[in-house]
Parts: structure tokens; sequence; C-alpha cells
């Protein structure tokens, strides 16, 4: 279930350099052709842009704080006794004032979501950036240098995928204290095999075009070949790679949160679920809130970067 | 064949080491000793906080030479001995062996729910390529993908409570021989949720083997012999889509480990998972090592049979 591991048939991705369809038909007319071909990929496209309107929005989508305690009038309240004028207003269901209710400490459960979706998609964003700039890094040297270079470097990325990610992860945090910092750089590490992977396939074919040689043959330094004349042409598996790496780690952070052993301050949809599970057969609002916000997170970046995918890899664009 | 064999064996000996220079590298690369500090935070014999981080130093043997270090960690590891838990001050060897028994039953029951869900149904969506059975079979697949295991796993143990007044034997674990069906009752929930989520992959994996495999010109040949469907697509077709399906199965074996952990965890399975979990809220650093170099080993193994399988079945890969 983690991690951008399942690709296994997915190394074909061949740069489609040269966009003809945006010259045919423009920005717009693509996306029409896009909404069109694939409604599904659509949705999940819509999904995606929600999250990010609310990571983006969150202090203004949300009406109360994550960690504001709620409180309600206690109705066995008599003057002059120990009862408090007040009680908590825990676990209560989806009202008007608290649209998915109020988890175990009186909290709102839809400020929290709000906050979850700017935590998850901050760790995700984090953690991809960190295995793309790294990963992009060693699949184009690995497949530009090729030889005894190429067979270390995959050697080791052999040795990183022989390790379940999860229990890498463990290890991070049985090692660290993991704050949301090393917590995304170590979900980063763990994504950065499939990621070279793909790249690496891509520079093996870009390596080999006519332009690419002929800047070698003008005496052209490694390091500007690979800079300005490969990497270029695998900017489109980045953008598939970006976009279905996203699901994944959001899912393997929400896991992580949801064993407890993630930062627990800004509010996270694994530990909601985690917390609301000691409830949910009184009140299960708290654990279904934040059940439901992983998977549409993750449904929607894997469906969007899926159709993404399909989209953008010429081969299937010819059919 | 044997040469093919032996090349391989070689090469996974090479990852092993790999494995094992990971995790030694682990805890000496981290800055700030947190492993060290919590440890020393339970030693009781001496009084001040540094005397205590030099008396978990030398159980570790950290304040050796770093080549020593290394060589005793890999002589330690192919005896079999992991180090003892910071907590329980037990050798984590011997905690282990108890937990593993649960861990590889869940595992395979759920390869085998897996294989026997996704193999029909990749199938039926391969032949019935683009009709609304296919669309349905696909979307329930890519559904499977994306919702969580864990989430899943606590909406049917909420609703299986709810509505038929049933829940799982959990505080009471029964081992598979001496009770097996205590056990089953168990193991079948995650078994079918973990199960599912991998038998997703395989149907979609399946599917696109197969769509490739059925344009051959030998299964055209097949179907102007004027074989019927079934024994076009069980015997010629469904062969040979099979073999890469086998590799993918050995690769999503550490799938299948990562979502266990979560997944033992919130069914309370006394497995490998649960234990490595409870030990990382612990910090119990010798306890995660073990399991993570374990685990780790295992699957190695694993692959490696799976690469020899593979070969067997199919012999254009000997030549490779």
């Amino acid at each position: 279930m983690l991690t951008g591991r399942q690709d296994v048939g997915l190394e074909v991705l061949v740069a489609a350099q040269e966009p003809y369809a945006v010259r045919e038909l423009g920005w717009l007319g693509l996306l029409g052709r896009f909404i069109r071909r694939k409604p599904l990929g659509t949705f999940g496209m819509g999904v995606v842009l929600a999250l990010s309107l609310a990571a983006g929005a969150a202090p203004w989508l949300s009406h109360y704080d994550a960690e504001e305690n709620f409180y309600v009038a206690n109705p066995a309240y008599v003057p002059g006794t120990f009862e408090p004028e007040q009680k908590l207003d825990a676990r209560s269901g989806p009202s008007w004032k608290h649209w998915f209710g109020t988890d175990q400490f009186g909290r709102d459960n839809y400020a929290r979501v709000v906050w979850g979706a700017r935590r998850s998609l901050g760790v995700a964003l984090g953690a991809l950036l960190f295995a793309i700039i790294f990963g992009t890094a060693i699949g184009t040297v690995s497949g530009y240098f090729r030889g005894w270079l190429d067979m270390f470097l995959q050697r080791i990325m052999d040795c990183i995928q022989a390790f379940p990610a999860m229990l890498i992860l463990l290890l991070l945090v049985a090692l660290t204290e993991p704050n949301l910092v090393t917590l995304s750089m170590g979900l980063g590490f763990v994504a950065l095999t499939g990621v070279q992977r793909i790249i690496r396939s891509a520079v093996f074919t870009a390596r080999e075009e006519p332009h690419v040689e002929a800047a070698r043959a003008i005496g052209c330094s490694h390091l500007r070949l690979m800079a300005v004349h490969i990497l270029p042409n695998v900017a489109t598996p980045i953008i598939v790679v970006f976009s279905i790496g996203l699901g994944s780690i959001i899912l393997a952070e929400a896991a992580l949160a949801f064993l407890g052993l993630a930062p627990i301050e800004p509010p996270s949809w694994g530990m909601m679920l985690n917390e609301g599970r000691a409830y949910m057969m009184n009140q299960p609002s708290t654990m279904l809130a934040g059940g439901l916000a992983i998977t549409l997170a993750v449904l929607g970046f894997n469906l969007a970067g899926d159709a993404l995918r399909d989209f953008l890899d010429p081969r299937i664009r010819l059919q | 064949m044997q040469q093919y064999i032996i090349r391989r064996v070689l090469l996974n000996i090479v990852v092993i080491f790999l494995v094992i220079t990971a995790v030694f590298i682990g805890l000496r690369a981290t800055p700030g000793d947190f492993a060290v500090h919590q440890a020393a935070s339970q030693v009781t014999a001496v009084h001040t906080m540094d005397e205590a981080i030099a008396v978990v130093r030398h159980d570790l043997g950290l304040d050796r030479p770093i080549l020593e270090q290394y060589g005793s960690f890999v002589a330690d590891f192919f005896r079999g001995d992991l180090g003892d838990s910071f907590i329980t001050k037990q050798p984590v060897m011997a905690e282990l062996k108890d937990r593993l028994a649960p861990s590889v039953e869940l595992a395979i029951l759920q390869i085998l729910i897996a294989v026997v869900v996704s193999v029909p149904v990749g199938i039926l969506s391969a032949v019935r390529q683009d009709t609304w059975l296919d669309y349905i079979l696909r979307f329930f697949a890519i559904f499977w993908l994306g919702v969580p295991s864990f989430f899943v796993g606590i909406l049917l143990l909420y609703f299986l409570a709810r509505w038929a007044h049933w829940s799982p034997p959990i505080t009471d674990y029964q081992d598979f021989f001496r009770n097996p069906w205590v056990n089953l009752q168990a193991m079948v929930l995650p078994a079918v949720v973990g199960g599912l989520a991998v038998g997703a992959i395989i149907m979609r994996f399946l599917r696109s083997q197969l769509l490739e495999v059925l344009r051959q010109d030998y299964v055209r040949t097949a179907w102007s012999k004027g074989l019927r469907e079934r024994a076009v697509i069980m015997h010629h077709a469904l062969k040979n889509a099979l073999i890469p399906v086998l590799t993918v199965v050995g690769l999503l074996l550490a799938a299948v480990a990562s979502g266990n952990v979560v997944l033992e965890t919130l069914f309370n399975l006394p497995g490998l998972g649960a234990y490595v979990v409870n030990a990382a809220w612990q910090d119990d650093y010798p306890v995660v090592q073990g399991v993570v170099l374990l685990i780790a080993t295992g699957l190695v193994f694993v692959n490696l049979l799976v690469d020899v399988a593979y070969a067997w079945l199919d012999p254009r890969i000997r030549y490779g």
C-alpha cells in the first residue's frame, strides 16, 4: 500500500519534448480535451485543487482555531454545588456550529480537517521535493555515465528498496525525535528509488538524441550536457512522478500519524482517525472525518496522476 | 540456468551486506545520539547522566574503533545475535522468534486472497476490455488502491460490531496449530483488507499484461484454429501473462510488510509489525534495528527465490 514502489510497469516514460498538441490547441483547448477524455482524472484534479485551496486558505476557511476547546452549558448545573456551569462539548456529532462534530477534547473536527490539509500537503510536498531533487541528480548521473558508476548507484538503490518503506520510517523514529522537516526528509528518502529509476530510464533515451550528440561534438562539458541538454528532456516524467508520488506519500504520513509516531502539533488526519477510533461506537464523527479526508486526498491525487500520465505519455496520445 | 542462479545468489549476498551496512551506519551517522540518551535514561545503577551514557555506549560497543564495531556487528548478525532490548534487557532474537509466526501467517493469507481474487478479475477485465464490466472492475481496483487499508479495517470493525454484533477475538490471540478456529477469526479481517489492497495492484498489472499477450500472433493463430475462447485464454494467453505477474508478487512483499505493520497494530495481532511499532514508541532502538534487519534480509531471499522461479518458468530470461 505504500510509496511509489508499485509503479513496476511504468519505467517506460519517454519524454514528450515538443508538445505538438499545445501548438495546435492552445492551453485552453488542451484543458478541454483533458476534461472530455479523462472524467475520473478531472474529478481527481478537482479534489487536488480543493485540497490545495484548503491548505492555502486554512485560516480563512475555518472560522475556529484547530486547538480551541469548546464548551456548552451543563444541564446538570445547580448554583451553589460543585457541578460546573459549563462542560466540555466533546464527542458531538455534526451540527450547525460544528459541521463535522467535535473530538474528545471538544475541538472542532472541521477546523482540524482543514488545518490537516495544510500539514499533509506541506509534508508531502517537502518530501517529494527532496525525492525529486536527489532522485533527478542520481538518475541523471546514473543514466548519463552508465558503466560501473551506474552499476554502483543502482546496487545502492536496490539495497534501499530491500527495506519496506514503513520500516525505514520506524528506524528514523527510533533514531531521532522526528519533527516535520526530518519526517519529510524520511518520506522523501523512501520515495527516492522510484523517482530515480524513472528519471534514469528517461535519460537513457534522451542522451542518444541527435541534439545531445551535436552538443557533445562541439565539446560541451558533462555538466553542461546534463543540465542544459538532457534535463529539459526529462521534464515530463518529473511532472508525472510529482503527481503520482504525492498520493502515496500522504498515505505513508497518515499511517505514521495513525500509529502515533509522527509529530502531534499541527493537526493530522491520521491522528484524528486513531483518536476517533477509541470512541467510534458512541460517536464516529471524528473517525469518519479523519478517514474520509485521507481517502479523498489519496484517491484524488492517484486519479489525477494516472490521468496526467496517460495524457502526457506520447505513445498513448497517438492512439 | 546454474550460472544464472549463481550470479543472482552472489548479487543478493552483496545486497544483504549493503543492507547490514546501511543499518549499521544508521545509528552511527545520526547526530545527537538520541537512541543512546534514551537508553541512558533507564540506567539506574550509576549517578550522573554522563556516566549512564558511557555505560550505554560501552554496551552498544560505540566506544570501540569503527572497523572493529563493523566486524563484530556483521559477525553477530550471522550468528543470530541482534543485541538486547533497551527496555526488557532480553535478547532481541529470542523475542523475534515468538513473533514471526503470526506475521508470516498473515502475509501468506493475504497473498493467497490477493491471487485468488485478482487473477479471475484481471482475466475478466482484460477479456471484456472496454465493456461496462471492465469499467466497474477497474474502478474498484483504483478505488482499493486509494483507500487506506487501516481506514477500511476500522470501518469493517465499526459496521460489523454495529450491524452483525460481531468483533474479532482481539484480546485473546491463539496459535493456529493450537486453536485454528479462534486464530482464523482474528486473522480474517486483516487478511481480507490487506489481501484486497495487494490484489488491486496485481489485477491491474495482470490486465495490462494479458491485453498485450492477447494481441500476439500466436494467440490469433489459436483463435483461427477455431479453439474455444476458454482454451485460447487459459492455455495460450494466460500462461505467458502470468509470468511477469510472479515478479510483481515478489516485489509486492515489501509493500505487504509495510502495510502489515499498521494492520497488525490495528487488529492487535502479536506479530513483528505490532512489536516493532511498540518498540519505536518506546525508542527501543535495538529491537527496531533487529526487526528491520530480519525483514529486509528475509525479503531479499524471497525475491531471490522469485527470480529463480521466474528463470525456470521463462526460458528467455536465462540468456538475457
